[in-house]
């Protein structure tokens, strides 16, 4: 290799462009010396750092929304900055912010290590902040790894509670198994892409900008189909799509209620932006082998997602298949967008719908945590019996939440659906169009079965004195609980806005 | 000296991947289905390696690296969560470890 190559690479490392990522990093070190500085008694400052820091760095990128590094490749072309990464690096912000708020709630009731968690749940947003912007499979695997890795931790951190264990080790198995069916298929890619007796054959066949090229020089290679549906199959375990869903209702179950939410919004999120990635620039040339093979995924997702939802007991794996419905609603936008005409305005319209997912998730978590019995697996819909009674407010919230989810009219998430459903009217995709249909009459369904329960039940005398007690807690400071309380107030105010004005905002999304 | 073929380098890694593969899905023992995992890794180790060397690119020999770290760092907390989960359960078969049903 020349020293101006190296020059050259050297040149392309652009670290202002990346100061977010890196800042994050340095604030999820900072709270791990905090906690060795500080004394004891102080500990309890310290998820207040962690939330003060995101909010501020949130803060931060939303300023400098139009970076002028925006549409360049930095660090040799490891990384692209484009507005789409810029909108999942807020995203992955608020997220991984509300998380680390659901964390303290959650935390403070429990004798556990408290800071690791803030650490870790910084560390793997600050991952899929990478992984969002990754142009190059290398960085594209080692980002996706940090957050597998994170999520191992995360989904078994209740460490005394053996349900929380297990949901680690099917976790485990499951997102071990996918890295590598990833690995293999980005071998094989790398494999075909180098092959000097190939037309177009490529150094770099990680890059994806070469991949495309090389790839629309060889339509119908068979090595490289093999490679991007292994690939494509290592991503559909990460949204939770049709045939690798087996893993979502144990893993949200068993897993703490703050990691099911970040597992429910931020993972699933990110498999969806690198999805729309590889989509739409590496396995573009291939797009008679992607399409077919995501429209039946998001037909199988739709109707699986949803016919398991009708019979569960336990919310948690109730909100995990109503997920991978929703995952199937994202596929079919991200469907829609690779059908001629309608490509920006759906890729639009599956971040609009990303968006109002995580105000909708996060709102129906924040109520599920704040009334978490003291085994985080076992909470039942008949937990929530009368509710409304005990707690309206969290029950205004709750409703607000799930009929977002369910898409009902003057709520945001209806606007969410409508635009996904307008991108596949235009694509012409009209049976996905009428399987999806029906999917949010079932949705509608389960999630006012639970809404039923939480105001029209009538709560028994044992279901009131054991819900009550855990306000109070153990002397935890009500400060907590109302900034908790406002900021779910907050997310409920957002959903029903956004449901009757998206303004600027919605013009953003969807006129590009 | 002898000479193997690329072809035959591939079908090896595409073996070894598959022994992998069907390990997971039909042992019982988490240990072994541990194990598989990583047989999975090394045969996609492997085959990055044989396509560098054949392709004449060092980027393969490079990825190499990073994939064995991130395994590294995958063992470490896989083998601390059976460890943890066998001092609760006392077993390690996947077959008595359901307690997550509705």
């Amino acid at each position: 290799m020349s020293v101006e190559l190296l020059q050259a690479a050297a040149d392309s490392n652009r670290w202002g462009a990346i100061i977010p990522e890196v800042s994050l990093g340095c604030l999820a070190l900072l709270l791990l010396v905090l906690e060795m500085a500080l004394p004891r008694r102080a500990h309890r400052l310290i998820p207040a750092v962690a939330i003060v820091g995101q909010l501020a760095l949130l803060v931060g990128v939303l300023a400098c929304f139009n970076a002028p590094y925006l549409g360049t490749e930095t660090f040799n072309g490891l990384l692209v900055h484009t507005r789409d990464g810029q909108f999942m690096r807020v995203f992955f912000l608020l997220a991984s912010l509300l998380v680390s708020l659901l964390g303290a709630v959650s935390l403070a009731r429990r004798q556990l290590p408290r800071i690791e968690f803030f650490h870790i749940v910084l560390v793997v947003s600050a991952a899929m902040m990478l992984l969002a912007q990754s142009n190059h499979f290398v960085m594209l695997f080692v980002a996706l790894e940090t957050v597998t890795v994170g999520f191992y931790i995360l989904v078994s951190y209740f460490r005394a509670s053996p349900l929380s264990l297990e949901a680690g080790l099917k976790y485990l198995i499951t997102g071990a198994l996918s890295s590598g069916l990833l690995l293999f298929g980005i071998v094989l890619l790398y494999g075909v892409a180098g092959n000097p007796l190939l037309v177009g054959s490529t150094e770099s066949g990680m890059h994806f900008g070469h991949l495309q090229t090389f790839l629309a020089a060889n339509p119908d290679h068979f090595l490289a189909s093999l490679g991007i549906v292994l690939v494509l199959c290592g991503v559909c375990f990460k949204i939770g799509a049709f045939p690798f869903q087996i893993w979502i209702p144990d893993v949200y179950q068993g897993a703490p209620t703050p990691v099911t939410a970040f597992l429910a919004v931020a993972s699933k999120a990110a498999g969806f932006a690198i999805l729309l990635t590889l989509v739409h620039t590496a396995f573009a040339p291939y797009a008679g082998l992607v399409v077919p093979t995501l429209t039946v995924l998001a037909a199988l997702t739709l109707i699986f997602g949803n016919l398991a939802a009708l019979t569960q007991h336990n919310v948690k794996r109730l909100i995990g298949l109503s997920g991978v419905s929703h995952a199937g609603f994202l596929l079919l936008g991200v469907v829609a967008s690779l059908h001629a005409g309608s490509a920006a305005s759906a890729i639009g319209a599956v971040q609009f719908y990303l968006a109002v997912y995580l105000l909708a998730s996060f709102a129906v978590f924040g109520v599920m945590t704040q009334l978490a019995p003291a085994e985080d697996a076992t909470q039942e819909l008949d937990h929530y019996r009368g509710l409304a009674k005990r707690q309206p407010f969290l029950a205004f919230v709750l409703a607000v939440g799930l009929g977002s989810l369910a898409g009902i009219p003057p709520l945001a998430g209806f606007v969410g659906k409508l635009a996904i459903f307008i991108n596949a009217f235009d694509a012409q995709l009209y049976v996905l169009l009428g399987i999806a249909i029906l999917g949010v009459v079932v949705s509608i369904y389960y999630y006012f079965g639970w809404i039923r329960v939480a105001f029209f039940g009538e709560s028994t005398e044992s279901e009131t004195a054991a819900a009550t007690p855990r306000e109070g807690g153990d002397g935890q400071p009500c400060c907590g609980c109302c900034v908790t309380r406002f900021v779910l107030g907050l997310l409920a105010a957002a959903t029903l806005v956004l449901g009757f004005y998206q303004g600027g905002l919605g013009e953003w999304f969807f006129s590009r | 000296m002898i000479t193997i073929s690329l072809n035959t380098l591939v079908l090896l890694s595409t073996a070894l991947f598959a022994i992998g593969f069907l390990g997971v899905l039909l042992r019982k023992n988490t240990l072994i289905i541990y194990m598989s995992l990583e047989i999975m890794l090394v045969a996609a180790i492997l085959a990055l390696v044989v396509f560098s060397r054949f392709n004449g690119t060092m980027d393969g020999n490079v990825f190499v690296f990073f994939i064995l770290t991130v395994a590294a760092a995958e063992v470490a907390v896989g083998l601390a969560i059976i460890v943890a989960l066998f001092r609760k359960r006392v077993t390690i078969e996947v077959d008595e470890l359901n307690a997550l049903k509705h």
